[in-house]
């Protein structure tokens, strides 16, 4: 079946998915929406490796699985990341009453 | 006994503790630390005992790993410091007590101590699964196994709010820096078609490869090992960290993961630098990073008025010295240079003894003083000699004073700069090396000539368990040995 | 190819489109009143509101969900690895191919022992 799309196309969605992750780090101020948004710019390196297995394809036509391979593993290092990150999320809500970045700053130089 | 039992050892060393933590009713949880040190020792044996890889063994697991020698001075200091620490621990376990208490009356109060021994030696098995990993995944798995254990290990106190902040700082940087690690992984991948760092390399050097999606590959996986190992700019959030972290978990971090991150990076650069195409850029973006961070790391230490923020700069300014070794990679290793690996080995086995030996210190004076400030240690030299003398043997060989570690772990980084002809960053680190002496020497100065004020003056002398008087002599003299016998520890690196 | 996901292009530009003016058009028509707690509370029926807006869960809740997620996750690994055992359990391989995936589980498994000894899934509190 030939749809037409290249890697290209897959690669500029990723980027775009990327980008969209890290603007959303660097610009919300909710801790959760943060996550959230580092969760995107995985997803993004997901949708990467997805594309370069799929289009590196081997002798037989065969997509290259070692892409996929890691592709699991950061699926399950990010539920261990995200079960780690949103206990601690759950403490400091429950010291601070705020899941604003702003307003959780105490330490100073 | 092949170099990959040691993990499955350390590993299951983990789930052990973990489990005699469940369902042994301890009285006193300190005996699970003293199992995991001695539990270590046996390991750090071992390492002696290693067999090389037989020629014939065919597994496909020696695509994921390697036993080298490098690997096994790197696994050394792991597990050297993850001792260390299990000993820091145990003195600071009365702050952990206090801040992770159960609120019922009758729960045990130490109901909550278990883990804090249990979750360095996971963080160690996975340092000692990265010091052999020359895989993309295997990289990666072992970088997040030692990631997520340490984001549990900062926040651990959680009912400090310093340790819970610093723990959300570094959960949403390590997590940022990931992302770019794992983008950059993908990419790297997808222009070499390989996860193996020896088919990654010979792709990059075959020339086929577009040298602009390389150097994009190589710029993502820069962010993300700035991040861990602390360069400038991406060094915002190892101050407050420092500072929240409970100080064992301090010193962890600044020796573990910063000792893993340039594990990493000496790989991941060596692939780069072996490519005719971009090996120039990388070249220049390291010196560039190295540049930034000395003069950040030393010129914004001096101000400071808290001892663990002033190590947490000293540890950046650090990092600018190890990223100067790796800036300085010679193209062609002539007879009797020594290669930027081993040196960069060899300052990071060095910068080990020093800040495990001051971290040593500071746990026990804010067990004791209730402080970190700078002023806590006026008069120290008077009322705690021993703990002064520790202090001023690891402030000197972190200023690099000679015949201490310290600085012959500079005087090769020099080496290898000026040999390279960076003249530039010579100058650099020239500057960054006089401003260590100024910072360093404050806190001597501190604790030998300044009257201490207020409640400081009344204090009594800290006192040493035999544990801690026992790994404060060894570091000493580990320090001294090799401030004077460099050569040995460099037989060690092979 | 992408001349077949025109009509779906000009779908969204006429949805966003008229959500967007109507949005517009009700700011800039509308009058702007003046808000205050009292106007915003509900008059004639329904209840005054009471408390915050979003009610708390229990963080057991949580706990739970976390540990099924992480229990989940275990099967990206079993699956792979089911789906190739025929493939890799030549030449007496099996025993290795088994072993290592029992070894897996046997992790996964202290885990549990250490959630359950915990109380990680006692629901009275």
């Amino acid at each position: 079946m030939d749809t037409g799309l290249t890697l290209n196309h897959f690669l500029a969605v990723s980027g775009i998915l990327f980008a969209i992750g890290l603007a959303g780090v660097l610009i919300r101020r909710n801790i959760i929406v943060i996550f959230m948004c580092l969760e995107l710019m995985l997803s993004a390196a997901n949708l990467t490796l997805v594309a370069f297995s799929r289009f590196n394809t081997g002798a037989n036509g065969a997509p290259d699985y070692h892409g996929q391979v890691l592709l699991f593993f950061i699926i399950t290092v990010a539920a261990a990341e995200v079960a780690v990150g949103l206990a601690i999320i759950v403490a400091l809500f429950r010291a601070r009453e705020t899941t604003d970045v702003t307003q959780i700053a105490s330490m100073k130089n | 006994m092949p170099a990959y039992a040691l993990e499955i050892i350390v590993f299951s060393l983990g789930l052990v503790l973990l489990l005699v933590d469940a369902f042994a009713k301890l009285e006193d949880k300190r005996s699970l630390a003293w199992l995991g040190m001695l539990g270590l020792v046996v390991v750090f044996g071992l390492l002696f005992k290693v067999e090389p890889r037989a020629a014939d063994d065919a597994n496909v697991f020696w695509r994921f790993y390697s036993d080298s020698r490098m690997s096994l001075f790197f696994k050394g200091i792991a597990i050297l410091s993850t001792i260390l620490v299990l000993a820091m621990a145990i003195d600071y376990r009365g702050l952990i007590e206090k801040f992770t208490a159960p609120a019922e009356k009758k729960a045990h109060p130490q109901a909550g101590l278990g883990e804090f021994f249990a979750l360095p030696v996971f963080a160690c098995a996975g340092l000692m699964c990265m010091a052999s990993a020359t895989n993309l995944v295997s990289i990666f798995v072992s970088l997040e196994a030692v990631t997520i254990t340490f984001y549990v290990m900062v926040a651990y106190m959680r009912r400090n709010v310093g340790s819970l902040e610093a723990g959300v700082k570094y959960l949403i940087l390590g997590a940022l820096s990931t992302g770019f690690l794992v983008y950059g992984f993908a990419w790297l991948y997808g222009i070499t078609g390989s996860m193996d760092l020896a088919e990654i390399g010979a792709a990059l050097k075959s020339g086929d490869v577009s040298p602009t999606a390389a150097l994009f590959a190589f710029s993502l996986i820069l962010v993300a090992l700035g991040f861990k190992v602390g360069a400038v700019p991406f060094q915002m959030w190892i101050p407050d960290v420092y500072q929240g972290a409970p100080t064992p978990i301090t010193a962890f971090l600044s020796v573990g993961s910063k000792a893993a991150g340039f594990i990493v990076l000496l790989r991941l650069s060596a692939v780069f630098l072996g490519s005719e195409a971009v090996a120039g850029q990388v070249a220049m973006a390291f010196a560039v990073v190295a540049g930034l961070t000395l003069i950040v790391g030393n010129l914004t230490a001096i101000p400071q008025s808290n001892f663990k923020r002033l190590l947490a700069y000293s540890s950046i300014a650090h990092a600018g010295f190890l990223l100067t070794a790796l800036a300085a990679a010679p193209r062609k290793l002539e007879a009797g240079q020594l290669s930027s690996a081993t040196v960069v080995a060899f300052y990071l086995g060095a910068y080990l003894l020093m800040t495990l030996l001051a971290f040593l210190v500071v746990g026990l004076v804010r067990v004791h003083r209730d402080s970190e400030e700078i002023e806590a240690y006026r008069g120290l030299g008077k009322s705690s000699p021993f703990l002064a003398l520790a202090l001023l043997i690891a402030m000197a060989s972190l200023a690099g004073v000679p015949l201490t570690a310290g600085f012959f772990g500079k005087f090769f980084v020099f080496q290898l700069a000026i040999q390279g002809g960076h003249w530039w960053l010579v100058t650099l680190a020239a500057i960054g090396a006089g401003a260590g002496f100024y910072y360093y020497l404050k806190v001597v100065a501190a604790m030998y000539w300044d009257d201490p004020t207020g409640a400081a003056a009344k204090a009594a002398a800290i006192p040493v368990s035999a544990l801690t008087r026992a790994a404060v002599v060894t570091l000493i003299v580990l320090i001294v040995i090799a401030g004077f016998a460099p050569r040995m520890i460099l037989g060690l690196i092979g | 190819m992408q001349q077949e996901f025109i009509p779906v292009l000009i779908q969204i530009v006429i949805a966003t489109g008229f959500a967007v003016a109507t949005l517009i058009a009700s700011v800039l028509l509308g009058k702007r009143a003046k808000r205050n707690q009292m106007k915003d509370s509900a008059y004639e029926c329904g209840m005054l509101p009471i408390g915050e807006g979003q009610a708390r869960f229990s963080v057991k809740f949580y706990l739970v969900a976390m540990l099924f997620v992480l229990f989940d996750i275990e099967v990206v690994f079993l699956y792979p690895w089911a789906v190739s055992f025929k493939r890799l359990a030549v030449d007496g391989g099996q025993l290795v191919v088994f072993f290592s995936a029992l070894s897996f589980i046997v992790i996964l498994f202290v885990a549990y022992l250490y959630a359950l000894r915990k109380g990680a899934l006692e629901w009275k509190d």
